[in-house]
């Protein structure tokens, strides 16, 4: 054989993936690794970190090791339990390792994780919640975070991040076969704070979950949501809500590993971005494994552009590798106001700013609704009132209108 | 405005920009000929750190998609970019090159 056929066949071969082909996971999503030697420290130029500001994570991917932590206020319904671990226990219980630097930095310095344990079969009537509150943007908090539910229950479980910190910390769901569960972690942080997350779901055979990220407060908060199936049948739902303002920096990263047949994943994310240099990120990756026949999904990004200075990047991708499927699709969008609703609205007797809060209000009402813990439903509702009439509406706490300032030509 | 020794003005290259701290920010400082200019050290465009760009007749090249900013202006005079760069005031002293980040002379917001 000659030489040329030789380079052929091995650029032949690179280019479909033969010769690694059974290695070869996703293209954008790196393979887990608790190893942070598989994370190298990123330069801004990689694929999974180009649209992050390097500078803006307070040298939180230098991995210092640090005792500060987060304030805890847990609220647990009878049978919920709450425990440290250790590492090594996280891992037996099957946790799901680390996929980027941050959460494989969380891992080996958080010292222990906790684990949030729900029995099998327990039906808790009330949410867990946890309230995780920081002091200041000077503390660095590692976190380890497992939450484990058995086989049949149905439990939500509610986390709040409040004040201000640069905190790093990596989640693992663990869901048994058949359970029902949501999770909603809500970042509501104060202007400084820093916050990157991982939160990885393994769902198990007929399972079905649901997580919602809610991204209003912080400096620069980077999340990712990943989920995969221990077997078939899962289906997860993965809701996403956020509001950026001047100067911040928003980005989900969403992974739907269908490594299992007949599974289901549904990824809706929303946000509103108001503001100079209010800046937000969505990028949405699904993988579609050879084994995952009859699998459906779907992903979708809405970005609302409420003012002049902002930038929503929003980057949906498929990676297919079976066409034995009953769906997959995805769909983004960016836009402002759309002149025709407003103007329809105007036109059946509305004041102008009347209007933008009704579509506002209609744009994030539907996402809202899905959530499924009504107290908090009520609140995020208020809290988007409130960004609203302060940003949009220029009004004050007293629902004054503010003077419009008016800018001088540059 | 607060002035603050940059650095000496034989450091800053003819063909490349010198990236320094000042005051917390970052800051690229360039010249043309024997006039000398600071800039904020970001390409406005994609976070890519100007300094390590060319200077060529009064503009700075970002090395990543090729948009350059006039040293003068700090407005962009090629795409990608779109929005300025924030410029600084500098002064050439006996002593040194001195740049104020405190103020910036066309406007442009330091993110």
């Amino acid at each position: 054989m000659t030489l040329t056929d030789d380079v052929t066949r091995d650029s032949v071969e690179s280019a479909l993936e033969q010769d690694q082909g059974h290695l070869i996971v996703s293209h954008l999503n790196p393979p887990p690794s608790y190893d942070l030697a598989d994370h190298p420290a990123p330069t801004g130029r990689e694929e999974i970190w180009r649209f992050t500001p390097l500078k803006r994570l307070r040298g939180i991917l230098e991995g210092e090791r640090s005792q500060d932590c987060l304030t805890w206020d847990t609220t647990l319904p009878d049978g919920v339990t709450l425990s440290t671990i250790t590492p090594a226990q996280a891992r037996e219980m099957g946790e799901l390792a680390p996929n980027d630097r941050p959460s494989a930095l969380a891992v080996e310095l958080a010292g222990g994780a906790t684990l949030l344990d729900v029995p099998a079969a327990l039906e808790a009537a009330d949410p867990v919640v946890i309230r995780l509150s920081g002091d200041s943007v000077d503390d660095l908090v590692w976190g380890h975070l497992v939450l484990r539910v058995g086989a049949f229950a149905k439990a939500t479980i509610v986390l709040v991040h409040t004040g201000s910190a640069r905190y790093c910390a990596t989640t693992s769901v663990l869901v048994g076969d058949g359970a029902e569960v949501n999770v909603v972690s809500v970042q509501d942080w104060a202007d400084d704070a820093v916050h990157l997350g991982r939160d990885a779901i393994k769902v198990g055979r007929d399972a079905s979950v649901r997580h919602t990220s809610v991204s209003f407060g912080g400096d620069l908060v980077r999340l990712h949501a990943n989920v995969e199936y221990a077997g078939p049948g899962g289906e997860a739902e993965l809701l996403g809500l956020y509001f950026a303002d001047e100067g911040q920096h928003l980005e989900h990263r969403l992974f739907a590993d269908h490594n299992q047949p007949k599974t289901k994943s549904n990824v809706l994310y929303k946000g509103a971005l108001q503001g100079q240099g209010a800046h937000t990120v969505w990028i949405g990756n699904v993988l579609i494994r050879k084994v995952a026949e009859g699998i459906e999904t779907y992903e979708e990004n809405r970005n609302l552009v409420l003012t002049d200075g902002c930038q929503a990047d929003s980057v949906p991708n498929l990676e297919i590798e079976t066409g034995e499927i009953e769906g997959a699709g995805h769909a983004s969008a960016t836009a402002r106001f759309d002149d025709e609703q407003l103007f329809y609205l105007r036109s059946r007797g509305l004041s102008e700013s009347e209007a933008r809060r009704l579509v506002l209000h209609g744009y994030f009402d539907d996402l809202i609704r899905k959530i499924g813990v009504p107290d908090l439903q009520e609140q995020l509702t208020r809290t988007v009132e409130t960004e609203l009439a302060r940003n949009v509406l220029r009004e004050d706490a007293d629902g004054a209108p503010v003077l419009e300032t008016t800018e001088v030509g540059s | 405005m607060t002035l603050e020794r940059a650095c000496d003005p034989a450091d800053v290259p003819v063909d490349q920009a010198l990236g320094l701290t000042i005051g917390g920010v970052d800051v690229a400082v360039a010249r043309d000929g024997e006039e000398f200019f600071a800039v904020h050290d970001l390409c406005s465009h994609a976070h890519v750190v100007l300094s390590e760009g060319e200077v060529a007749d009064c503009a700075i090249e970002c090395w990543l998609h090729g948009s350059t900013f006039d040293l003068r202006s700090g407005k962009p005079t090629g795409l990608p970019a779109t929005e300025p760069v924030a410029t600084f005031p500098v002064e050439v002293r006996d002593d040194g090159l001195y740049v104020d980040t405190t103020t910036t002379l066309n406007g442009a917001r330091v993110p």
